[in-house]
């Protein structure tokens, strides 16, 4: 089987222990935790069925359980709402409109300052005008989730339906009607770039290559669905349990919202059973959850049913691309122009806001490409279907199935093959570090290397020279192949939400390190996983930064009361904002605990040597203490006095805001067989060459891009949520909303290339989302190559059999 | 409030008696009335397979059943895999080729790899694909669990008892 979760080529060659020889209190020397395939500690609880999702957690017996009514319209005024029938039902406690919430919590709102973006809130029940199939009206509390729900069937609501708006193209008609009163036009945003030799380079081009690209609308569904649990404690004090990826930035929202103090709020989150970026929003059932909770002094939990995700949880990709490029006879794009538009759905979500595609679109599609001139129009228009924001790879997908499917274009015009087209379009490693024509600097990367090394795993040349010489129908089935290069935003510090207009969005992300009596090592960090792994990986940081050994650091997140703010997990941040600042952190208590070892063997700090948990002289390893030993010194648990101007305990916090952005980078290339004759499409071999500069543990990093490249190929193939012209859903169910199963995913060549970060602390880049993002564009271009004899224009996904069988016969 | 009926079965090899209404599902019977939350719901429409249990040796749906509906059958759910000290050799093999990530539809996995490899000693590659095709993992991209339930099956071929 090719699928190897060892296979990292190259590896080994970076990646050793960061820490140099000869500093003060240095780390351990040689081969470190990171850099190995370290088996997971978060395995055993989760195969027992030990894992502590918020639906597994112990609810005290007293808990109420909420249930929400859900709008069917995708637009309708609310007429009158009849609860009398609902509240009558023995075991229902209340049932509250959206009046009733407005007295407990102001209406929610993203906060963008971007010019010409128009404000927006959300009411976290509806109230008066419902402005998408599945926005909750009204909310039930009863004793039981099952009374809850019977509660809901009794609630009367009574609509007027007015006529809704779904696609793009709608949205900006001059009748359309208004989704929301403050955006003008329907229109959220509209941001504009241009550098002043465009008109010059369209001028001088010998070639304009153009294509409209459309992406259909999807949703992460981590099967695992959202939930809260908020449990009233003493003197007011709130603790909230919650399926959420950012638990910080949760806590301060419902302070705001709620209008409590922050300091009465505790954020908690348990086993997360997958987020994939859509449980990085923040949902009004959350405010709802923790206002009633706070207002009937009562447990109150609320666990999501797969409807109810698919309707309400935040969608994405639902984006126009119109893409020009103006090329030369060699095939290099002398200019490019952009013109996206992106449905941001019927709110601007929190806490990024409707325009987190439209920005992230316009700015990353330049991609590893030399593009020195360059235009965009990125416009977020207002629908009645549901809020856009955070799925895995954001924008990305999209932009770069637009920017690699122009590299093909240009390819079929001017008769040259695509890889080629590519690398004469990419910035060569020897002229990084370089900043890309919107400003954003890439450190360190791979592009060329990364495409020759795929080429050579997927035996490109060998799979053209057969194309050539058999044709691409063999057998009833039509071959091709696709390549998709790409530079994978990561780990973007404040100044690179800024330039977004995420002025609240912070950045930064805190560790602390806490050697405790015993002289084992707690290791906090201002995260949260849904299944990556962190209690290993960060683990392995600490360990080698500390010189501690792995056993002995256990890493404890997710918890508000538990570390110093940050900014937690999403958009691939966890490795470099959470291991930069952990790696500061355990360079501040190695020092510490070297100082105090050289005052107790009467040393001096820097001739300390720290590893493997001991602390010893330089050259004389017999006189060595244990971390234990050091540690009862600064906990006064020994007869060795404090030295002067030490405080007490080993505990050490620091900060760390990465860079704009972190840039990773891979290439992915598929290889597909479209049925003739029923249009499916086998994936038959995929490729990935990725680097994300130094690999903390190739085996996690290898299941992310693994777990990645399956949502893209369900992306590219199979997802689809379909509104139909009066926004009703179609895709209600997994049944119609269709992920790709273990028959749809093909066995993966994955290979690193480890080009270390030296902008971001500890080498470092993001790897969450590159498998998606690859994906997409690759296999897309893959059919297209595949039917290229057959002169069809493949610009769209998903690529369903209907469609592709519907392309051939129509060919 | 509906009317409530005895319930009896085995779960993990213990006799378990409850009272539960009709409407109870088998899922959330085990869950919240036996405590026994290894077992996750993640879609209620019979599709993810997160819920799945052996029903009488048999891998049911238990979000698509009623709790009085299986009175009298032998079920047995994710904790029933590993003793005190060690993991279940399927178990250990996901452990071994990190073939979980969240863990949320891990359960599912495991207890459809269980009920193949007892019919199925020696699977090849597709016929593992095809027996966890009903079950929906989001994060692993099937590879890994696919590697793990075949080296699971050289493992128990070899003798190594569950």
């Amino acid at each position: 089987m090719s699928g190897d979760p060892q296979g990292a080529v190259g590896q080994g060659a970076v990646g050793q222990g960061a820490v140099a020889q000869g500093t003060v209190g240095q780390g351990a020397v040689g081969r470190g935790a990171v850099g190995q395939s370290v088996l997971r500690r978060e395995d055993d609880y989760l195969l027992r069925g030990q894992g502590r999702f918020v639906d597994d957690l112990p609810a005290p017996l007293n808990t109420l359980h909420l249930a929400f009514v859900l709008s069917p319209y995708a637009h309708a005024r609310i007429l009158s709402i009849d609860v009398s029938e609902a509240r009558a039902l023995d075991g229902v406690v209340d049932v509250l409109t959206g009046t009733d919430l407005a007295a407990m919590v102001k209406p929610i709102a993203a906060q963008i300052e971007l010019p010409g973006y128009s404000f927006n809130t959300r009411d976290v029940l509806a109230i008066d005008e419902v402005r998408f199939a599945g926005e909750a009206v009204a909310v039930v509390v009863a004793e039981s989730a099952y009374l809850a729900e019977d509660g809901v069937e009794l609630v009367d609501v009574d609509y007027e339906p007015l006529p809704a708006l779904t696609e793009i193209g709608e949205a900006t008609d001059p009748d359309a009607p208004q989704v929301n009163p403050t955006v003008p036009g329907n229109v959220y945003y509209e941001g504009r770039f241009a550098t002043e030799g465009v008109d010059a380079g369209f001028e001088a081009a010998a070639h304009v290559i153009s294509e409209d690209f459309h992406s259909s609308r999807v949703t992460a569904v981590p099967i695992e669905p959202r939930g809260c649990l908020a449990v009233p404690e003493h003197a007011g004090n709130l603790v909230f349990y919650s399926s959420t990826q950012i638990h910080h930035l949760l806590r301060t929202a419902l302070a705001e919202f709620l209008d409590v103090a922050e300091s009465t709020l505790r954020v908690v989150v348990p086993d997360v059973g997958g987020g994939f970026g859509i449980k990085a929003a923040l949902y009004p059932e959350e405010f709802v959850c923790a206002a009633l909770a706070l207002r009937l002094r009562r447990p109150v939990k609320w666990i999501q049913d797969r409807y109810e995700a698919l309707l309400t949880d935040v969608h994405a990709r639902d984006n126009h691309y119109r893409v020009q490029a103006a090329v030369d006879d060699d095939g290099i794009v002398l200019a490019l122009k952009a013109e996206i538009r992106t449905n941001g759905g019927a709110y601007s979500a929190l806490p990024f806001g409707c325009t987190l595609e439209t920005t992230g679109g316009a700015r990353m599609i330049v991609g590893p490409y030399r593009i020195t001139e360059y235009t965009y129009t990125a416009t977020a228009v207002a629908t009645h279907t549901a809020p856009v924001l955070a799925y895995r790879g954001v924008a990305q997908p999209v932009c770069f199935m637009a920017i690699e499917g122009i590299m093909d274009r240009i390819a079929r015009r001017l008769e040259l093959d695509p890889a080629e087209v590519r690398l004469r379009n990419m910035v060569p490693t020897a002229e990084l570090p370089w900043t890309n024509i919107v400003g954003v600097r890439y450190d360190t990367g791979s592009f060329v290397e990364s495409l020759e090394q795929a080429m050579e795993m997927a035996n490109y040349d060998e799979f053209r020279a057969r194309q050539e010489a058999q044709g691409r129908l063999v057998d009833g089935k039509y071959r091709g192949i696709g390549i998709c290069t790409f530079t994978e935003v990561s780990g973007t510090g404040a100044p690179g939400w800024r330039a977004r207009g995420l002025t609240r969005l912070p950045g930064f992300d805190s560790g602390t390190i806490k050697v405790e009596p015993t002289g084992k090592v707690t290791a906090f960090v201002s995260h949260a996983h849904s299944g990556q792994g962190h209690f290993t990986t960060f683990a392995q940081v600490v360990a080698d930064e500390l010189g501690a050994r792995l056993e002995d650091v256990t890493v404890v997140e997710g918890d508000t009361a538990a570390g110093p703010y940050g900014t937690n997990t999403f958009a691939s941040r966890s490795a470099v904002t959470g291991g930069g600042a952990l790696i500061r952190a355990s360079e501040k208590a190695r020092l510490k605990l070297a100082r105090l070892a050289a005052a107790m063997l009467e040393s001096t700090p820097e001739d300390i040597v720290v590893a493997g948990g001991q602390l010893h002289v330089a050259g004389v390893p017999s006189r060595a203490l244990s971390f234990g030993e050091v540690a009862e010194t600064a906990y006064a648990m020994n007869t060795f006095d404090l030295p002067e101007g030490e405080s007490f305990g080993i505990e050490e916090t620091d900060f760390y805001d990465p860079p704009l952005v972190t840039m990773a980078n891979a290439t992915h290339i598929a290889q597909v067989a479209v049925d003739a004759g029923d249009g499916t499409v086998d994936i038959e071999g995929y490729t990935v060459v990725h680097d994300c500069g130094r690999v903390i543990n190739p085996m996690i990093v290898d299941g992310q891009v693994m777990g990645g490249v399956a949502q893209g190929i369900g992306e590219a193939l199979m997802e689809e949520f379909v509104y139909d012209a009066d926004g009703q859903v179609r895709t209600a169910t997994l049944a119609d909303y269709l992920l790709p199963s273990s028959v749809d995913v093909p066995n993966f060549q994955i290979a690193h290339i480890e080009s270390p970060s030296i902008d971001a602390v500890g080498g470092f880049k993001g790897v969450g989302e590159g498998g998606l993002i690859g994906a997409v564009p690759s296999i897309v271009n893959a059919v297209a190559d595949a039917l290229f004899d057959l002169g069809v224009n493949v610009n769209t996904k998903p690529l369903r059999p209907a469609l592709l069988s519907r392309l051939i016969r129509e060919a | 409030m509906t009317d409530e009926y005895e319930v009896t079965v085995t779960v993990n090899g213990r006799n378990r008696a409850s009272r539960v209404e009709a409407r109870r599902l088998l899922a959330d019977f085990l869950r919240h009335d036996l405590g026994l939350t290894g077992t996750h719901i993640g879609c209620e429409q019979g599709v993810c397979g997160a819920c799945t249990v052996l029903l009488d040796g048999r891998t049911a749906r238990s979000c698509l059943h009623f709790a009085v509906a299986v009175d009298g059958s032998d079920i047995r759910t994710v904790e029933d895999l590993a003793d005190l000290d060690e993991l279940h050799p399927i178990q250990e093999m996901f452990h071994q080729k990190h073939a979980l990530q969240c863990g949320f539809c891990t359960p599912g996995f495991l207890l459809t790899a269980v009920e193949l490899l007892e019919s199925t000693p020696d699977p090849d590659e597709a016929t593992i694909r095809e027996a966890l095709m009903n079950n929906v993992c989001r994060c692993t991209g099937y590879a890994n669990i696919v590697d793990a339930v075949a080296e699971a099956a050289v493992q128990l071929r070899q003798g190594r008892q569950p």
